[in-house]
């Protein structure tokens, strides 16, 4: 039989050299749903949710020849309105028209094309298509029908337009905070020139720092309420500029929002006075290791000292910021568990940040 | 104050302005404040002799620091990027090759770092 109507999409074949492929049989116009693959592809374009129309170049304004269910399902035309037609009758006012110059070049250069099209229903409703265009040939390499395939993206569309807008959202956040924090410093120290009191101030500053830099990392998640821990401890010690000297051990531990003002100050705490007293102290080439995981409802955190300043024994008196430390610590209804030992400072810090049993 | 050592200083917070000017008197270098380009660049034209600045990336009316990055490495004078927007502006921070401080961040430290690129010349005159 001559007459089969198999016919083959040039979707993923761009190669003009791969056509006239010997496996495309000719398909005559009058019978070419005829036989047992003409009924199977009626049924498969019946049954398909995907609408799918042919329309014919080889006719004047390029009519559409056939369309299936799903097609009249998402237009909304019956069929002998569609049937005739050139595909444009589903644009309208807000359709882009350099989107359809893509679909009339691609029609032109018989390519494949993907575009998404915003269309008109019968009903004047508007949705976005998302059209596959493309060539079908012949087994001699003629030109026999356009394919077209419509999905109605919609939803997808709103979606990311969503997704993009939160974004953005949680960037111009994100900038804000940051910028906030700049000036709420920049008061603080202007205040501190003014009566006098730089050192107090600056010392008011770094802490001001460390919190917003705890708050630094990424607002992508923002909206979930969690942060990422290791993200956010690496930019609270940034400053401290001891690349080679700090060893990050943990993992992708996450916790809420809240934990993080805690979590900031103490390693701020911890940092100023490795510097000062400990590993990172001047003349000194000590380390820090810095774990952090979720363990049963809880965050810890473990910092290790080594090889720093000797000490001897815990200080007879605990300075400002290591009081400032252990009251938040509780007040977060948390423990920081200090041990001096000889070669460091071995510190655990435990926030609960489960559960209602604080 | 010694007028050897001229620092640029461009953020469109006037508070935060504010404090890197104090923070730049207090190293008894000249501050020059701008809140947008076009004073930013009025300043590099006028006095012509800019010894270092300190650059905001994302200013109002959605502008950046770019046009004064360049017109400053015209004329070969270092700056260091001083912004919050991390995020957005990652095309605009890989384009300008310079040393980056996030905000929020100590003054003195900013205007420290801008300093420290200077003619040798004109810190040591500085300090």
């Amino acid at each position: 039989m001559a007459d089969r109507p198999e016919v083959h999409s040039q979707a993923s074949q761009r190669d003009p050299n791969a056509r006239p492929r010997r496996d495309m049989k000719d398909v005559g116009h009058e019978d070419r749903f005829s036989d047992t693959s003409g009924v199977l592809f009626e049924q498969a374009m019946a049954q398909t949710r995907m609408a799918v129309c042919l329309s014919d170049p080889n006719l004047p304004d390029q009519p559409i020849v056939f369309a299936n269910r799903a097609f009249r399902r998402l237009t909304g035309y019956d069929e002998h309105e569609i049937l005739g037609r050139n595909c444009r009758f589903l644009q309208g006012p807000k359709t882009d028209r350099a989107e359809v110059s893509r679909v009339r070049e691609a029609i032109e250069n018989e390519d494949v094309v993907v575009v998404e099209l915003l269309n008109y229903r019968k009903d004047g409703t508007e949705f976005w298509n998302a059209l596959h265009l493309g060539p079908i040939y012949d087994a001699q390499g003629k030109l026999l029908y356009f394919f077209g395939s419509q999905w109605d993206v919609s939803d997808v569309r709103a979606a990311r337009e969503e997704e993009r807008h939160a974004r953005a959202m949680a960037r111009e956040l994100s900038h804000r905070i940051k910028n906030m924090f700049s000036v709420i410093s920049g008061i603080v120290n202007v205040m501190g020139r003014v009566r006098g009191v730089e050192d107090t101030t600056s010392e008011i500053n770094s802490r001001i720092h460390a919190l917003g830099r705890a708050y630094e990392t990424t607002l992508d998640e923002a909206s979930v309420g969690v942060i990422d821990l290791g993200p956010a401890v690496k930019a609270i010690l940034e400053p401290y500029a001891v690349d080679e000297r700090v060893k990050f051990l943990g993992n992708g531990a996450q916790v809420p929002f809240s934990a993080m003002s805690l979590i900031g100050l103490v390693l701020h705490e911890l940092a100023a006075n490795a510097t000062r007293y400990g590993a990172w102290a001047e003349g000194y080439d000590g380390q820090v290791s810095v774990d952090w995981q979720r363990r049963d409802g809880n965050a810890v955190l473990t910092w290790i000292e080594t090889g720093g300043a000797p000490i001897s024994g815990a200080p007879a008196h605990s300075g400002t910021g290591a009081t400032i430390m252990n009251r938040m610590v509780a007040a977060a209804r948390g423990t920081i568990e200090r041990e001096w030992k000889p070669e460091g400072l071995h510190a655990v810090l435990t926030v609960p940040i489960e559960g209602g049993n604080t | 104050m010694i007028d050897g050592c001229r620092i640029l200083l461009l953020d469109d917070e006037p508070l935060i302005l504010m404090d890197l000017e104090f923070a730049a008197e207090d190293r008894e270098c000249r501050p020059l404040t701008a809140t947008n380009v076009r004073e930013a660049l009025a300043h590099i034209e006028a006095q012509g002799s800019v010894s270092c600045a300190v650059l905001d990336v994302t200013l109002r009316d959605g502008e950046t620091c770019m046009p004064v990055a360049r017109e400053l490495e015209r004329r070969e004078i270092p700056y260091i990027l001083h912004s919050g927007d991390l995020n957005r502006q990652e095309g605009t921070l890989a384009a300008l090759n310079a040393r980056l401080i996030a905000k929020p961040a100590c003054s003195s430290k900013v205007v420290d770092a801008a300093l420290s690129l200077a003619e040798p010349a004109a810190s040591r005159q500085a300090s």
